[in-house]
Formats: structure tokens, sequence, C-alpha cells
């Protein structure tokens, strides 16, 4: 949830919480008010009307000033000490409607007869008063949330924008760039923040270069010495005063400097694709590289046995990328389903227009399926892989924003590859 | 005819003058930009192989100033850099190959003879080991003029061996030299032993005889003794 939809919903909730609680007091206070006005005024009226009792039968309702209306029985023997307030709905015959009205009933003597007066008083002009009064602090209650959802927004665009800003730029912040910078700061925490950004984003570039120049040139600067290895050990085996013994040693060096050779070149590679070094784009059709690559590694498809089935169902999807990148994708992807396969097992894979699926039968992992595409990360019965093929294959997909996952199932590895419409 | 060699590496130098010079290669060497100029003109060279990285200069500059001097020799760049875009920009200025460092001294000269080939040669050249002969334009291999039916890998196998003829050669440099980047990374070099089977079987069948030994487990030596 947004800050500002969160703390709006915030000030919101409380203010209509307290809005009601006060609505419903004050309703009860106005009322109350207005109800004890009246009862005072059924009071009041009780002297007048006691005045015109003796002639009661001949007393005109519309005579009487304030009084609606008024009713006047015998009670028999009933006494009663006390004034009984109460609510009745009558029927208006002018408006023709029921109204509501509040009475005041008492038994008066008059010599031996004892009459139960109930004197009525129309209740409508407090209640249009109480209705007009709620209205009137509903609309307040309104405006008020309105004003303060606009103070609100008012706020975040004004005070907040260079949180916004400073997040905006954090986004864009790539290690490879400059250290995110943000203008003048007129409030301390977010001077505070300006400057730990700064110092942190220029920490994070400056370790990041640093580490990819070091990485940059050992890689490099290996190349020459294991050149002259290579060659020495080369020159040395052609020599003919070599016994088998001295052989097997110079084996071991030629085997060793061939591997170590080949992780630089890698690991060069991959801090290549870090660096987006690679940024030619071209069309490359997804069935046709496949294709390619299986011809070039038909020999050790052959030498495993290992059975290829091919659905194709992507309907010509291309890839934008560059070239070299593809081949690299491709080919560590089959490189693996044939390493990690059984012998005679099977290789399928499914071209989709948004996927392309790799299987290939095999044991299950001997680690973390997590790990599957860290660095060093390998098959430990296998020697003379560096554990890097699947590293390069999730290096190759974050530059192109395809998503890369793993399953295993029935013994078979599935890795799928989901590509951008 | 010579080959000129330009490399700020004295040790790495002093390998390929060796290793060549068995294969009957006479060396002249340049350890700086300034002294590869200056020796561009001196021969005909029948290969030049020039190291891109020199103390002082760009060996891709070498190579375009040896188009320009309109110099027949074949070029290899032999680079530590290993990037696409390099070796485009190699094979550009006028280079016939591009091999990476660290590379197998086998696969160098291999390398030289294919570019000799190709740019002292106008086709029709035939190569003889004792009883074979390959005629690499055509791709075609004949044991005592009886033609030989390899693949396009065992004949490259084999060119590979002729080219290194007395030598022993690894397996990791067969690998290599036959599958590039491809060669690598499989923990098993079965499908050199596979085609190296396969083509002496098909020079064997043919009446040829085993030219092919193998050194200790290190590698192979193409001999006629």
């Amino acid at each position: 949830m947004k800050l500002l939809t969160k703390s709006t919903l915030y000030i919101a909730t409380l203010s209509l919480f307290l809005f009601f609680i006060m609505g419903v007091i004050f309703f009860q206070v106005l009322r109350n008010m207005s109800l004890s006005d009246l009862n005072r005024e059924l009071v009041d009226m009780k002297e007048v009307v006691e005045l015109y009792l003796d002639d009661y039968w001949g007393i005109q309702v519309g005579a009487l000033p304030g009084i609606d209306s008024l009713s006047v029985r015998p009670a028999g023997s009933a006494t009663q000490a006390e004034y009984i307030f109460g609510d009745t709905l009558k029927y208006d015959v002018k408006n023709e409607q029921y109204r509501t009205y509040r009475y005041l009933q008492y038994i008066s003597q008059k010599g031996e007869e004892n009459l139960l007066v109930r004197i009525y008083k129309s209740t409508t002009p407090t209640d249009k008063l109480v209705e007009r009064v709620t209205l009137m602090i509903t609309l307040m209650v309104i405006l008020f949330l309105a004003g303060i959802f606009i103070l609100n927004r008012f706020i975040f665009a004004n005070l907040w924008k260079d949180f916004f800003e400073a997040i905006e730029k954090l986004k864009r912040f790539e290690t490879t760039k400059e250290p995110v910078i943000l203008g003048e700061q007129d409030i301390q925490e977010f001077d505070e923040l300006k400057q730990v950004l700064e110092v942190m984003t220029r920490r994070l570039s400056n370790d990041y270069r640093e580490l990819k120049e070091y990485t940059d040139h050992t890689t490099h600067e290996l190349q020459t010495p294991l050149a002259v290895i290579k060659s020495k050990a080369e020159l040395l085996i052609q020599s003919e005063k070599l016994g088998a013994e001295e052989m097997k040693l110079l084996e071991a060096i030629n085997t060793s400097v061939h591997q170590l050779s080949r992780l630089n070149s890698t690991l060069t590679l991959i801090t290549r694709i870090e660096n987006r070094q690679f940024t030619e784009k071209e069309e490359i059709k997804l069935t046709g590289l496949l294709d390619r690559h299986l011809e070039l590694l038909e020999e050790y498809i052959g030498l495993r046995r290992i059975k290829v089935q091919k659905y194709y169902k992507d309907g010509g999807r291309a890839l934008f990328m560059d070239h070299g990148l593809a081949d690299l994708l491709v080919a560590n992807l089959l490189k693996n389903a044939i390493v990690h396969n059984v012998e005679g097992g099977t290789i399928v894979l499914e071209t989709g227009p948004r996927s392309l699926v790799i299987r290939n039968d095999g044991d299950p992992l001997g680690f973390n399926q997590e790990e599957l595409f860290t660095r060093f990360v390998r098959n430990t019965r296998r020697t003379g892989s560096f554990g890097l093929g699947l590293s390069l294959v999730k290096k190759v997909c974050e530059t192109y924003n395809f998503s890369i996952d793993y399953s295993f199932d029935k013994q078979q590895h599935t890795f799928t590859i989901g590509l951008p419409a | 005819m010579q080959i000129l060699i330009v490399e700020d590496e004295a040790s790495l130098m002093e390998s390929m003058v060796s290793y060549l010079a068995m294969e009957g290669f006479r060396c002249e060497q340049a350890s700086d930009f300034h002294t590869g100029v200056a020796m561009l003109d001196r021969h005909d060279y029948l290969c030049m192989l020039i190291d891109l990285n020199l103390p002082d200069g760009d060996g891709l500059e070498l190579v375009k100033l040896a188009r320009e001097n309109k110099s027949e020799s074949g070029i290899i760049i032999i680079s530590a850099r290993n990037a696409i875009e390099q070796r485009v920009e190699g094979l550009k200025a006028g280079a016939d190959d591009y091999l990476v460092k660290p590379f197998h001294l086998s696969e160098l000269v291999a390398r030289v003879h294919s570019v000799a080939r190709r740019t002292h040669m106008d086709g029709g050249e035939v190569l003889r080991f004792g009883a074979i002969k390959v005629e690499p334009e055509e791709h075609t291999c004949f044991v005592e003029e009886q033609q030989v039916d390899l693949t396009r890998k065992e004949l490259d196998l084999l060119l590979y061996f002729m080219a290194n003829r007395n030598r022993v050669v690894t397996k990791e440099g067969i690998a290599d030299y036959l599958w590039g980047e491809y060669g690598g990374g499989y923990g098993s070099y079965d499908f050199v032993y596979t085609h190296l089977k396969n083509m002496r079987r098909k020079l064997m069948d043919a009446g040829c005889p085993d030219y092919v030994r193998n050194i200790y487990g290190v590698g192979y030596k193409f001999s006629i003794d």
C-alpha cells in the first residue's frame, strides 16, 4: 500500500470513528435539551389550561395559545400524583399525515370530579431543528475529510517530494553508474537520508569498480603466464629423454593448466556479461539456434546414445539478443542436459511462443536446489566441471529479463526459460 | 620461408620459436611494436604471428600496416583478449586467423600450416605423409591412390596430425582444435578417442600402416617409424 493511501486511511478511520461518537453524543444532548424545553412549555401551558378547565366542554383549543391539541375526560376515582410525559402519533387532518406529538398527562381535580387531562404539543419544529443540525454536522464532517484528504495530498506532493525523488534515483542506480546525489534538502531527516545515500552508493560503486578491475586484471594477467606454462609443458612433452614417470607428471601439469585456462576464460566471460559488454542485438530464430547446436553436439549425444525429442510449437519464435550470448545460453543448457544425462537417456526440447523447456533424464541433484545457479556449485561425482555453466546461463537470462526455473520430477531435470512477449 | 613473431613475452616467444623450429620453420623475432614495424618488410614471410598487446603499440596497427604494404603473408593474431568484437576487428584489419592465449603449440602449428596453404598455394595442393595423400582443398584423402572416405572431423584430425608430424600432441590440444569452445567442459575426451579410432580404422582398412602411437597416455605421436 502506498504511503499516501495508508496515512489517508489512518486519518479517515480515526476521524470517522471520533465523529461518529461525537455525533451520537451531540444528537442525544440536543434531543434531551429540546425535550426538556418541550416539557417545560407543556407545564407552563398546564397553568393556562387549568384556568379554562372549569368549563372544559366549552374550551376552544384554538383559543389556547401554544397548544396543538387537548383531551379531557373523566378519570373516575383514579389518582395520579405526578405528571406523565409521553410521545404519540396523531393524525393531522389538515396535512393528511401522522405527526409526532409530545404530551403532558395529569389528573386535575375540579370539585369532586377527577379529570384526566392531556396537553399535546407538536414536536415537528424541534425534530426539524435536530434534523438540520445533524445534516450540518454531517456536511462538516464530509468537508473536513475532504480537506484532510487534499491536505494530505498536498503534504505528500511537497514535503515528501524529495523522498520520492530519492526512491526514483535509487531505483535507477546501478553499481556501474554514478552514485545517487540528491539536491539541497531543507528538511533535516531528508538531509541525513541524502548524505547516507550518497556515501552508501558511492562506496557501492567504488567497491564494484575495484572488484571488477581486479577480476579484469587478474583474469587478463593470468593469460600470459598460463600461455607460458602451457607452451613449456608442450615443449617438454616432445623431449625424447623423458620416461613414463616423467610423462605422467607432465600429463598432470598439462591437464591442470588446461582446466585453469578454461576456468579463467569462463570467469572472464561472466565478468563481461555482468558488465553488459554484449550490446549487439539481432533476431535469432529459436528453433534454428537449437538445431544448430544439436548438430554441433551430435557426436557427444551419439556417444552417450541419448535420444533427442523435439516439440517445436513456437510458431517461428525469434529472440532479440547478442548472437554470442544466445549461443552461450543454448550451448550450456544442452551441454548440461547431455552431461547430467544417463547412458541411453532422453533429452526433450519444447519451444512455445513464451517459453523454452529443456528436460533430461538423470539422477537427483547432490545438493540444494537453490544453489543450482550459483557459481562453483556442482555435482561432486563429476570431475573436470567447475559448476559455472548454469551460472553463465543465469547471467544471460538476467541480461535479457528471461526467467529461469528448475524442477526435478520422475527422474527428470526440467529447465524452463520464460521469454518476454 | 620465415615466420615473423611479434610478441613481448620473451618466455612465450622462446616456446613458439623452439616448437616451430622443430617443424622446420625459421623464425624472426620482434619483441615490441617498433621492432615489428622495422621487420615487416625485411622478408617475404610465410606467416606473421602478431600479439595485440604490445608495450609500445597496438598489434592491430601492425596488421593494418602489413596489409597496406601489400604483404601477402598469412597473418595470425595471438591475443589474450577473447571477445567476438576483437576477433571481428582483427579479421577485418586483414588477419587470416585469431588465436587466443593460452593456446597449444600444436594448434599454432596446425593453423600456420593452414594459413600458409590458403595464402601461398593456389589450391590444388597435395600433402603427403607415408602412404597417405591428402588434398585439403578437395577434402579428399587417399591411401596408395585408393580413396578413403573420411568425415570432415576425421580429415581435420588427420591434417592436424600431419601438421604436427613426429610431435606428441595432447588430447586436450586435439579437442580444442577440432571443437573449439565445444571441446572442453565435458569432463572426458571420449569423443576424441572415438574420432581417432574411426580415422585409424578407416586408414588401416585401406592398407595404411598405423602411424598413430600412444605416448604414455599423455597424447599421441604421428610418425612413420
